[in-house]
């Protein structure tokens, strides 16, 4: 089938597929493209010009370098469709043995660059990544304009083609950390890389661990601060977040934008946060040790005044927790859904109905409220979600070991979960190293 | 890549670990007058030992105490390490099923010994898996974690100190060193000898300066006399010889107004355990080490679970106290090997692959 022809028939498919029939140079051309990722109007506008222009020169249209765009040799049915889901136009000739291939005048279909949406800064560029990948590239060299920014683009996905850059400095990285993300994305993969599951298969990192081997951060400040160190970041098409390699622990608490403060503050707010991690993880696994099982370590008072706030609750403090936390984790989950404008009413929900009357009708001790309370506000003192959300899950290992060992199981716990930290580890790099722009300390 | 600093946090929590709970009480039973001078003298064969230790492995650098042996031959490697993978299992045993005890006798009454026994090795054996290096690094998270704790308590624990009870100093049994011979002394040495010989295991990758273990390993003596000292200078000497866990009891004894705890020694002991299930994985380690060299044919977890598997049996076959006391002094003689045999063969042929290495060009 001719190509035109084709294009014809693919028309009844793809609705925002137009076929138009214009002068160019006075040579009858059929313009083809998208509606729905072109500017059509403008695109003829600009055609014209640029016709123009090459006719003056006394370039024939179709020639390699009239300026109007890339002339394509006897291209397949596959090419030409690549190329306009691409989002370019193609000029074909009436007869459809020529056809130029060019980049049209687009749609927006970004939103304006805005200030992040999870991530607050107090101090510092408040811009941060959007949906289109040129926007994010150009941000982050905006953060960081130094001769050391290496840019490399892939396209992984099969059916799916996902535009995808890896940015790095030049000099900082280190080799072998550089060597094998760049083998790993050359390899392409035999899938489509949809979201950050499927990039973490991928990359070949454990499906099943709780610790995100990519750091992920809204902010082209942080993304260039995480380069200048000698990381690797990573922008997807359509992802408005750095993937920033490798993630390590200090990501938790430390951030770029701290040190826009006096130094005395900055180290006061990472001390905070690492208590904030602390108190998150350690406090409903605490309460439940000392009052199932060790309730000698307190002080009488304090014991007495526990147990008399328990007066009444019928079931063990396990189950006690682990329903109030059931009920908090649902309200966490179910605020993220929620339209700001319900957000308040549920505030109050949770708040006033479910605190006060749940201690009222002696479902739960009020001091498990203030515990819980006190537990989830710490967790998101922590930097990044990916962070938060992860160390929502360690507290129920440390609550069931605590259930069963009292203050021993927690302790024991933690043991673990260190382990499992100093096992975890990114391109060879470990979770836990402290990091040095091109050094490693272990 | 030097790795000395991970090496000596992992040095200081093995005997920190260790120290605590047996040593005081074989110590304190050991001589009734001028207790430093046996603390002394068991840290002076401690330091040397280690120092020698190090020294030969620095001489033969990349190479591990296995592999070390093994150039000298086969028969002779699997005759000098049979008695040490032994006294590795017997170590993860006692280690496993006293510790057990402790646990219930001081704060777990009700819970049974089993389970404590299985949370110890599942979690020894978790941790063992994930390989040396993990170990290190947990070490330091674990050591960032505990250590400022522990030093506040042990500062505490000076509360009710009567500083009389440090006199006498000295009487002709503690001068002449008659008591180096009594059983509560030889038993004592576990907590100087159980934990360096892991430097000899570690892979080159991990690498560490022998000099910076040996100074590490200085700053250990406050934790060793503060352990005898502290209960002796709270009871006195013939109340506190009276104590299975002399030290324990001492710690015990502190009130500290302005906590909300009234035990802070459970938070003590317990940052201790954990340290001590540091131990057991390393020591689980390098048993494996050994193991999966003489038989390679076991493959890296079924192995650990075997052994683990064994070693539980084993534990609950142990009846009671009286039964780990004499455990204890059965492993005397593969200690004493451990401590003085491994770390001498170590140095000579430690030298003699100097001089071979010296000699050829």
């Amino acid at each position: 089938m001719l190509l035109p022809a084709f294009l014809k028939s693919r028309q009844a498919r793809d609705m925002d597929l137009f076929l138009h029939s214009l002068y160019l140079a006075e040579e009858p051309v059929v313009l083809a493209g998208y509606t729905s990722l072109i500017d059509l109007p403008q695109t003829i506008v600009m055609l014209r010009q640029l016709a123009l222009n090459a006719d003056d020169a006394g370039k024939p249209l179709f020639d390699r370098d009239s300026g109007v765009g890339t002339p394509l040799r006897e291209p397949g049915e596959q090419e030409v469709l690549d190329a306009l889901a691409a989002g370019d136009a193609l000029i074909c000739s009436e007869s459809g043995d020529r056809w130029l291939r060019l980049v049209p005048v687009g749609r927006t279909l970004s939103r304006a660059l805005e200030s992040p949406t999870t991530e607050n800064v107090l101090r510092g560029a408040i811009s941060a990544f959007n949906e289109d990948l040129d926007t994010n590239v150009g941000l982050v060299k905006k953060h960081m304009s130094s001769d050391m920014l290496r840019i490399r683009s892939y396209t992984l996905g099969l059916s799916q083609r996902r535009k995808t850059v890896l940015l790095y400095a030049e000099g900082k990285i280190r080799e072998p950390l550089l060597r094998s993300i760049v083998q790993k994305l050359e390899t392409l993969p035999d899938r489509d890389i949809s979201d950050l599951q499927a990039l973490s298969a991928f990359f070949g990192f454990s499906k099943w661990s709780p610790i995100t081997r990519f750091n992920t951060s809204e902010l082209p400040q942080e993304a260039a601060f995480a380069l200048e160190h000698g990381k690797a970041v990573l922008l997807l098409d359509r992802f408005p977040f750095a993937l920033v390699l490798p993630s390590l622990l200090s990501d938790m608490f430390v951030s770029q934008n701290d040190r826009n403060f006096p130094v005395i503050i900055m180290f006061s707010f990472r001390i905070l946060r690492i208590l904030g991690v602390l108190v998150n993880v350690l406090l409903p696994g605490l309460y439940v040790a000392l009052v199932s099982v060790n309730p000698e370590v307190l002080r009488i008072e304090i014991a007495l005044s526990i147990a008399g706030s328990r007066e009444g609750v019928p079931y063990p403090s396990l189950v006690e927790t682990l329903l109030l936390l059931l009920v908090l984790e649902l309200t966490l989950e179910s605020a993220i859904r929620l339209p700001k404008t319900i957000g308040p009413t549920i505030t109050m929900v949770g708040g006033i109905i479910l605190g006060q009357a749940v201690v009222q009708a002696k479902l739960v001790s009020n001091v498990l409220i203030i515990i819980l309370a006190a537990s989830t506000i710490a967790n998101f003192t922590v930097i990044g979600f990916q962070n938060a959300t992860a160390l929502r899950l360690y507290k129920y290992l440390l609550l069931v070991l605590s259930a069963m060992f009292g203050v021993l199981g927690l302790f024991i716990g933690i043991v673990v979960i260190c382990a499992y930290f100093s096992y975890g580890n990114t391109f060879g790099i470990p979770y836990l190293s402290r990091w040095k722009a091109g050094r490693r300390y272990g | 890549m030097d790795k000395s600093r991970q090496t000596i946090v992992m040095f200081w929590i093995v005997h920190v670990g260790l120290i605590f709970f047996l040593y005081p009480a074989d110590i304190i039973g050991s001589l009734s007058v001028g207790h430093w001078s046996a603390v002394l003298l068991g840290f002076i064969i401690h330091v040397s030992l280690v120092a020698l230790y190090t020294k030969g492995l620095s001489y033969c650098a990349p190479l591990n105490v296995i592999d070390l042996f093994q150039r000298v031959g086969r028969l002779f490697a699997f005759a000098m390490l049979l008695p040490l993978a032994v006294y590795f299992v017997l170590i993860i045993i006692i280690t496993v099923r006293a510790y057990a005890e402790i646990v219930t006798v001081i704060f777990l009454g009700n819970t049974p010994l089993w389970t404590i026994m299985l949370l110890f090795l599942a979690v020894s054996v978790f941790i063992c898996q994930l390989g040396v290096e993990s170990i290190f690094r947990t070490g330091i998270l674990i050591a960032l974690l505990f250590f400022p704790f522990l030093i506040l308590v042990l500062i505490l624990s000076f509360q009710n100190a009567d500083w009389h009870y440090l006199l006498p100093l000295m009487d002709r049994d503690a001068a002449t060193f008659a008591y180096a011979l009594r059983r509560p002394f030889l038993k004592s040495l576990f907590a100087f000898i159980g934990g360096f010989l892991f430097l000899g295991f570690i892979p080159s990758r991990v690498s560490y300066q022998s000099r910076k273990i040996v100074y590490a390993s200085l700053g250990l003596l406050p934790f060793f006399l503060a352990s005898v000292y502290i209960p002796l200078l709270t009871f006195g000497e013939n109340t506190a010889s009276k104590f299975p866990f002399p030290f324990i009891m001492a710690v015990d004894t502190v009130d500290v107004s302005w906590l909300m705890f009234d035990r802070v020694t459970m938070f003590f002991m317990i940052s201790l355990l954990c340290f001590v299930i540091l131990f057991l994985s390393l020591v689980m380690w390098m048993t494996l080490l050994l193991l999966k060299r003489g038989m390679p044919a076991l493959k890296a977890p079924t192995a650990g679970l075997l052994l683990a598997a064994a070693i539980y049996i084993v534990c609950l076959l142990v009846p009671n106290w009286n039964a780990v006391e004499r455990l204890m002094w059965w492993n005397t003689v593969p200690r004493l090997y451990a401590a003085f045999v491994i770390p001498l063969a170590v140095f000579a042929l430690g030298l003699r692959h100097r001089r071979r290495e010296t000699v050829r060009p």
